[in-house]
């Protein structure tokens, strides 16, 4: 097992007997650290559970998965979730500022006060300075997901698992927080898996893009993005590595819909 | 000029309605519509009152009724949260005390106080035993519905950051259930004050609710009636130490409710 995250053989299933539904099947992978991946898959094919499996907050059927050479049974220090539901996934009777201390109670080595001024670092770093003491219901959506984002890398996180986390933002702000993210990934030493069903996203953002399989899914073709960083909004999107990766991308979701679609 | 009125109205809404009251009250009585005995003036009811409050035997009776009250409010809040959070950590003791719910909540504290009686004598015990059995089931219900209601995101959030079984239960799903559970505490104080009243009536030897009783056989009905009145500012203090906590405790929840309306 090398990688900071590797899945072997991994399956889950939700469900028993004739309800049983089998989501993830003989899924491998392996995340190198400092590195970038994207996950892209049909819809429902099972991106969020596998995050889920990958994080310790579900425990797989079948198969194990490793964070940094140990087998994974419950969520592990150095690992964060940002979660898809992220709103709510904030604790609504807790200020900005006391959701990323939140994140931080397993940190070690730091005092109080150390803790709350590395929480207000990491808040400026995402754009929020001057919204610690807000409570997370006060801020816009956009700010929530900042706020979501600076708590998982504030826990001491080495590995970020992004489950669509832009998903509902519009198309400037959208390329605004892409750059942010890669800036944070690089600036915190983050390893990043990013799910997305936008493919212009997933490589645009990404090292390396998996595709998923529809369900039961596992990685179904594997896109090293050989394009330079740091990327940027026009040249990266118009560089022929650029239109390669997202062709390959594009065809095989294609593929995988008819396939559907005839059977 | 109507919005001028509209505010006034407004602002002065608690003095209007309680003029409105004694209005309608002093119309049936010049009326005549009920025996004068019965049904005394205003007038008559506030001179009574004045008298009893420079009585020391009425304040004591009502400290003593409203402490009662108040001490069994919060042990009912106190086991109702208790067994909210037994019944979320243990599904089989959930049914057992949904069953024993089932049977105990629709009996009326009345019912319980001859029982009691018996059982416990006349002192201290009763009240405890007729408030709590009673008062307990509102904060309990509240609770295993807010306890179960709290979603997955933030219990994964929670785990996410290492919080297992009581660090769960204490950082993420109490606070989270404890707006629901205020709801049932402020329930359960009006019902404690009805048990305390209905306990003190039928078993008591003091406390407002005897000396309702006692005034009402002794045909003293100018005193019943400002007896009454303690009852309910009785009332209207137990809400507000109630209101005074749950703004303490989930101040930012009825902030964020405030907002979003
Ligand atoms: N807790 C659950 N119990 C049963 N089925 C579930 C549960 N969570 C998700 N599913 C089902 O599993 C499938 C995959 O869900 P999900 O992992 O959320 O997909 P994705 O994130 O790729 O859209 C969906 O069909 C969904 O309905
Ligand atoms: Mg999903």
């Amino acid at each position: 097992m090398t990688g900071i995250l590797t899945a072997s053989d991994v399956g889950k299933s939700y469900g028993s007997g004739d309800t049983r539904m089998a989501i993830i099947d003989g899924l491998n992978l392996s995340i190198a650290k400092g590195e970038f991946v994207s996950l892209v898959g049909p819809s429902g094919c099972g991106k969020t559970t596998l995050l889920m499996c990958l994080s310790g907050l579900l425990s797989p059927n079948l198969g194990k998965v490793g964070f940094k050479g140990q087998v994974v049974t419950a969520p592990p220090i150095g690992l964060s979730v940002v979660f898809q539901d992220y709103s709510r996934s904030l604790l609504p009777w807790k200020t900005n500022l006391d959701n990323v201390l939140f994140g931080m109670r397993r940190v070690t080595g730091m005092d109080a006060a150390q803790k709350k001024a590395r929480a207000l670092e990491i808040l400026e770093a995402v754009g929020l300075p001057g919204f610690a003491g807000h409570y997370p219901w006060q801020v816009s959506g956009g700010m929530q997901q900042r706020v979501a984002i600076a708590r998982g890398i504030a826990s001491q996180s080495e590995l970020l698992l992004l489950d669509e986390p832009l998903a509902a933002v519009d198309a400037q702000t959208r390329a605004d927080m892409q750059d942010l993210l890669l800036d944070l990934a690089k600036r915190f030493d983050q390893t990043c898996v990013l799910v997305t069903h936008d493919v212009e996203e997933a490589v645009y953002m990404a090292d390396r893009v998996l595709v998923l399989g529809p369900r039961p899914t596992r990685v179904v073709r594997e896109i090293v993005v050989d394009l330079p960083k740091p990327r940027d909004q026009i040249s990266t999107r118009e560089a022929p590595a650029f239109l390669h990766a997202r062709h390959e991308v594009m065809e095989l979701i294609r593929s995988m819909r008819q396939g559907k679609a005839l059977s | 000029m109507i919005p001028g009125i509209a505010v006034l109205a407004e602002k002065f809404r608690v003095p209007i309605c309680i003029a409105l009251v004694l209005g309608v009250w002093q119309i049936v009585f010049v009326l005549g519509v009920v025996n004068e005995k019965y049904f005394p003036s205003i007038p008559t009811i506030a001179v009574a009152f004045g008298q009893m409050l420079t009585d020391g035997s009425v304040i004591a009776a009502w400290a003593t009724t409203f402490l009662r009250a108040l001490i069994g409010l919060i042990g009912a809040a106190l086991l109702g949260v208790a067994l909210a959070i037994v019944s979320d950590l243990s599904p089989i003791l959930s049914r057992g005390i949904r069953y024993v719910s089932d049977v105990l909540q629709p009996i009326p504290p009345a019912a319980f106080v001859p029982m009691a009686v018996f059982m416990l004598g006349l002192g201290s015990k009763l009240y405890a035993f007729v408030i709590i059995l009673v008062t307990v089931w509102p904060p309990y219900l509240n609770g295993v519905a807010a306890l179960a209601g709290v979603g997955p995101v933030q219990l994964n959030t929670g785990r996410m950051f290492g919080l297992t079984n009581w660090g769960l239960l204490w950082r993420v799903k109490l606070p989270a259930a404890l707006p629901e559970i205020f709801t049932g505490i402020r329930y359960a104080a009006t019902i404690s004050l009805i048990a305390v009243i209905v306990s003190e009536m039928l078993a008591g030897r003091d406390g407002i609710g005897f000396m309702i009783f006692k005034k009402a056989f002794a045909m003293r009905t100018p005193e019943v009636f400002g007896l009454m009145f303690l009852v309910a500012i009785n009332g209207v203090l137990l809400n507000g130490l109630v209101n005074l906590l749950r703004r303490g405790l989930t101040g930012w929840h009825m902030r964020m409710m405030e907002r979003s309306e």
